[in-house]
């Protein structure tokens, strides 16, 4: 076999290229998280669950609220899953199509989950990055009020806010955020406590810029890492609670529905023979919950490699 | 170790009271009084009302006496809508069955979740490792409102042996599913948790030392690996507890086993406020309550705990 000089040439000196470059810790992470197997396919599965939320409503033939008539009353019999009569998953017990449905409570799950990290990663930052950094007795307080308010049975008292408030959505966002924070706090602050003493920080206090400045342009940045993996480990348990207040019939309301919602139908209509309406939900309810474990799983090994 | 108790207790007690005022003050910022009904009561009515549940005092005397009430007298006041039943009352039928299912339930993910762990990082890398893997990752989505349905479908609909719901006392054929609808994810938690410390303990230094010595394996394992190896699990108790008792209300309502989580929800949809506060509270107490033990216990086993 003829060994090809000129390609073994350019091959060592595209890997002594790289070799010089170097790599930064966030390529490392990169590379590590794209290897990760669980990783990639979580990743895949949540563009796919998106792209569903997204264009689903292209693809569905009839919209979430209006109902088949045709199949009224024999749901059983005629509102199985067919390609024929558009009603892709099956039609729900009143007749209305489960494919937009679940379309429908896609994006509010989604929502939910994604708005609901999104206060709890914002409240909790801001909360945990101060306390860290001042320091001293309001640490003490602001961290003992985060003790207090974790021993409390959030679930009953999010239920209590959003029956005595209205159960509206934007309620819903605000109890479930407002919950959220406080874990990611406590890891913020811990973080916040091992960076305040290096040097650049100090750099910064002796020129002069003020505390809310040095929280916000030097910690906060040096704290996305552990930030955004939390965050994406938040997602999924924002909609496990959403799911579970609509499963309760608390949550959110009709004409809207959510994941939680449709299996909550679903389970109350199976013993009808009508396993479809449990069948669809779940299966993006399972996949999306996976999805997220994985990739937030997977950023965090990419992360933090020393811990495998 | 007294000092340090009476220390977590200082904390536990302005807890709760800040619980009780709190869900007080949420009632009385409500929009609309616990009265207020689609079609407007006549004025009178709704003063006579208000005079009968004390609605009309100022509000430091509404929270001083029902502070004092639920403290003193452990009485949360009379329901808002059955005139003729108190909160204590509609607690008292359904916390005996909330409380035996739940402590079953707890006492099932604990032990399994832990003998799964322990056996999983002692044969790690082994079939039985990645099963027990397997079965905590499978777990982790199927919380008990997904749980409770699949259940029903395969034990009611399918194989029709067990009762698809109630309550029975006589009867432990009513009390499976719940039990396992509820303990499945964590005791998946918990066997992820002890099997990942276990492993880092098997790994450490005073393990080679007690096996260099010659002990046998069993012993290394039960004296020597799984008392450190527990220190994580005591400190995910605490969450799952407060988890499971709120995954108990999904129970109560998909099995009809008339516990304590349907009087919150019933409560909740008609809006009778005080048995939804007096549900709350309760849990509330609960919570702290055993917070305060596995903080205890924390402290027991391991001795580097400044107390």
């Amino acid at each position: 076999m003829v060994i090809e000089y000129d390609k073994m040439r350019s091959l060592a000196d595209r890997l002594a290229q790289e070799e010089v470059r170097g790599r930064s810790p966030w390529a490392d992470a990169r590379r590590r998280f794209f290897r990760n197997k669980a990783a990639m396919a979580g990743l895949f599965i949540l563009i796919c669950v998106t792209l569903f939320a997204l264009l689903g409503n292209y693809v569905a033939v009839w919209n979430n609220q209006d109902l088949d008539f045709s199949v009224m009353g024999q749901v059983r019999e005629l509102g199985r899953p067919s390609l024929t009569n558009g009603h892709y998953f099956g039609t729900d017990d009143l007749g209305r199509d489960l494919f937009a449905r679940t379309v429908q409570g896609t994006q509010i799950s989604m929502m939910v989950g994604i708005v609901g990290a999104g206060i709890a990663m914002i409240i909790g930052t801001l909360y945990g990055a101060t306390a860290g950094y001042v320091g001293g007795r309001t640490d003490q307080i602001m961290m003992r009020t985060v003790d207090i308010l974790m021993s409390i049975p959030y679930m009953f008292v999010l239920i209590l806010l959003l029956v005595m408030f209205g159960r509206s959505m934007s309620m819903l966002f605000l109890g479930i955020g407002l919950i959220s924070w406080l874990d990611m706090s406590r890891i913020v602050r811990g973080q916040t406590l091992s960076l305040k003493n290096r040097e650049f920080i100090e750099a910064a206090r002796a020129t002069g810029v003020p505390a809310w400045k040095i929280i916000l342009r030097h910690i906060v940045p040096n704290l996305l890492g552990v930030v955004a993996v939390y965050a994406t480990l938040l997602v999924p348990l924002m909609i496990l609670t959403e799911s579970f207040i609509s499963f309760l019939g608390l949550g959110v309301q009709e004409p809207l529905t959510s994941w939680g919602a449709l299996i909550s139908e679903g389970a109350g209509t199976m013993n009808y023979g009508t396993l479809w309406q449990l069948a669809f939900p779940l299966f993006f309810f399972v996949i999306t919950l996976f999805g997220f474990f994985f990739v937030g799983d997977g950023l965090r090994d990419a992360l933090d490699p020393k811990d495998r | 170790m007294f000092g340090y108790i009476l220390r977590r207790l200082a904390v536990a007690v302005p807890t709760l009271l800040l619980l009780i005022v709190f869900s007080f003050l949420l009632m009385h910022l409500a929009p609309g009084g616990p009265f207020t009904q689609e079609r407007a009561l006549p004025p009178q009515v709704l003063a006579n009302l208000n005079a009968k549940y004390g609605l009309d005092d100022p509000l430091w005397r509404q929270i001083w006496n029902y502070v004092v009430g639920v403290v003193v007298h452990f009485d949360f006041g009379p329901s808002f809508v059955y005139p003729d039943r108190t909160v204590n009352q509609l607690i008292a039928a359904g916390f005996p069955v909330t409380l035996t299912y739940g402590g079953l339930a707890f006492l099932i993910a604990v032990v399994v979740g832990v003998g799964l762990g322990v056996v999983a990082a002692i044969r790690h890398n082994s079939w039985l490792d990645y099963l027990a893997v397997g079965i905590s990752i499978g777990a982790q989505v199927l919380p008990n409102f997904v749980m409770a349905p699949i259940l029903v479908l395969l034990f009611t609909l399918t194989w029709g042996l067990l009762p698809g719901g109630g309550w029975s006392w006589g009867d432990p054929k009513f009390w499976i599913m719940p039990v396992i609808a509820l303990s499945t994810s964590y005791m998946a938690s918990i066997a992820r948790i002890t099997r990942s410390s276990m492993l880092e303990v098997l790994g450490s230094n005073h393990i080679r030392t007690a096996r260099a010595k010659g002990l046998p394996e069993h012993k290394v394992i039960l004296r020597h690996a799984l008392r450190p190896a527990m220190l994580p699990v005591i400190s995910y108790l605490g969450p799952a507890f407060v988890s499971m008792i709120t995954g108990s209300v999904v129970v109560d309502i998909y099995f009809s086993t008339g516990g304590i989580g349907k009087a919150f929800v019933d409560s909740a949809l008609n809006r009778d406020y005080a048995v939804m506060m007096g549900v709350t509270i309760l849990v509330g107490a609960l919570t702290i309550l055993f917070n305060l033990v596995v903080d205890i216990l924390y402290a027991w086993i391991d001795p580097k705990i400044r107390y």
